[in-house]
């Protein structure tokens, strides 16, 4: 059994601080959580990690956020948390499994899955994915991925075993972070890159 | 009541990319068997949404895990969909020094039929069921879905109770159709609950057009979507007709996921003696 709880509670102590969009403050009490791009001073007040959810789920202009890691967490707020399973439980409302997922990779437990493996076990309306061109897929990945506008998770996972994304920058690519980040790391293509695919596929496949 | 404070519970729903309502009972049942201290670890896990099917393992510490999947009936995303992104081998699968448990969907338990006749009388209250049409409306032609059979097994079962003057089944997409209701019931008094996982489309406003109650929408916002089910009753077509919400935001949902993880380890208890 693990402790993703001490894990966190340890990256916190190493001066861990950032995560996304979020910007992590220890307090005497718990911890604050904003926006990092927000002045601490004259947010909407939140406390408890049930909050993070509903903070979560929609962006600045009232949208549902579908992709939890996009660049687009709504502003003006911070949330008070009084421990360090509240912490933990308001991450995985900010950033679904990332903390897990991160834990994982420290531990070198965290497989990644190519994009031709994801592709190939799809069924149903998800099957003719497969039908996508390696340089569609790069085209897709280069739009859908990228981080200023996108998704700000560092992708870990090939087209194919020998077949590099090559439509984003190196950085993208990078599993590393700094000390007081915690990365958001993708260990394989989200049901929305397979969606996505899919609608490139259908697209494609039309009679121009 | 059982303790397992050394397992995780890990509830499966469908969730959406278009419908910020999909994942809200699958959240709140957690929510509510967290609060109630069962589990060590309680999480939510979607298919179209985060955390995903294959992210969801990552988070628990644990190494006893509960797999229920918040559906209405056993079918592609119970048998395909979950066990393959799951990477499970089985009822119970072993993997990376932990044990994986996959329960039945929660539409399976017998306790549905409970949760449908309650639903019924809440919304329609102090109107004698002796005089009363129930309607259970399914989706209908879902592919490789036995949601369908499931709907036409808790009429079957309500039924049984001789609680109702009738008992009827109906569809948005096949016959019977829920467009047609006022010819299928006979009774004054008509009460229809939409047989859902959760409230979106379908029940905010598929139903209740095709019901006659609302007119085609404005794309508004799911907080006055729900006004639908506030306005009752309807009166229309010689009728009083009262519309309930998904049958899935059903608080003692979060028993039926209880229930499900009991009817697991009392079939494999079984299985061991045996």
């Amino acid at each position: 059994m693990r402790n993703l709880t001490q894990a966190i509670a340890d990256w916190i102590t190493a001066g861990g601080r950032e995560m996304g969009e979020i910007r992590i403050e220890p307090t005497a009490n718990g911890f604050v959580l904003r926006h990092r791009e927000d002045a601490p001073a004259g947010e909407a007040t939140f406390t408890g990690p049930e909050a993070a959810r509903d903070l979560a789920h929609f962006d600045d202009a009232g949208n549902f956020r579908a992709l939890k890691s996009a660049p687009n967490l709504r502003h003006g707020w911070r949330l008070t948390l009084t421990s360090l399973a509240e912490l933990r439980r308001a991450l995985d409302y900010f950033y679904p499994a990332m903390t897990g997922v991160w834990l994982s990779h420290q531990q070198g437990s965290l497989g990644f899955v190519p994009l031709r493996t994801t592709l190939a076990r799809q069924t149903g309306m998800y099957a003719v994915t497969k039908k996508i061109s390696d340089a569609q897929a790069q085209t897709m990945i280069g739009q859908f991925c990228r981080s200023d506008g996108g998704c700000l998770k560092r992708i870990l996972w090939p087209v194919s075993a020998g077949l590099p994304v090559t439509s984003l920058p190196a950085e993208k690519f990078e599993s590393a972070a700094p000390a007081q980040e915690l990365p958001l790391l993708c260990a394989e293509a989200c049901n929305l890159l397979v969606a996505k695919a899919r609608q490139v596929v259908k697209q494609s496949a039309e009679p121009a | 009541m059982f303790a397992k404070p050394h397992s995780a519970l890990i509830i499966v729903g469908h969730g959406s990319t278009v419908n910020a309502d999909s994942s809200t009972p699958t959240y709140d049942h957690a929510a509510e068997i967290t609060r109630r201290g069962i589990f060590g670890e309680v999480y939510c896990a979607f298919w179209k949404e985060e955390p995903s099917l294959r992210q969801v393992l990552h988070m628990v510490d644990a190494d006893d895990i509960y797999v229920v999947p918040n559906f209405i009936s056993e079918g592609y995303f119970t048998r395909t969909v979950i066990p393959r992104e799951l990477e499970l081998t089985g009822p119970v699968s072993q993997r990376d020094g932990r044990t994986i448990k996959y329960c039945e969907p929660v539409g399976n338990h017998p306790r549905m039929t409970e949760l449908l006749v309650r639903r019924a009388a809440e919304i329609a209250p102090g109107v004698p069921p002796q005089k009363t049409s129930l309607l259970i409306v399914g989706h209908g032609t879902d592919l490789n879905d036995n949601s369908a059979v499931a709907a036409k097994r808790e009429v079957e079962r309500i039924a049984e109770r001789g609680l109702y003057a009738e008992v009827l089944n109906a569809y948005m997409e096949e016959e019977p159709l829920i467009s047609q209701w006022d010819e299928a019931a006979t009774q004054p008094n008509v009460v229809v609950v939409p047989f859902f996982i959760a409230d979106g489309l379908h029940s905010y406003e598929d139903i209740p057009v095709l019901l006659g109650i609302a007119t085609e929408s404005t794309g508004a916002a799911s907080a006055t979507q729900k006004e639908i089910f506030r306005r009752n009753p309807y009166r229309l077509r010689g009728r009083t007709l009262y519309y309930a919400s998904a049958i899935g935001t059903e608080p003692l949902f979060a028993d039926v996921i209880l229930d499900q993880v009991t009817a697991f380890d009392a079939t494999h208890a079984n299985a061991a003696l045996a």
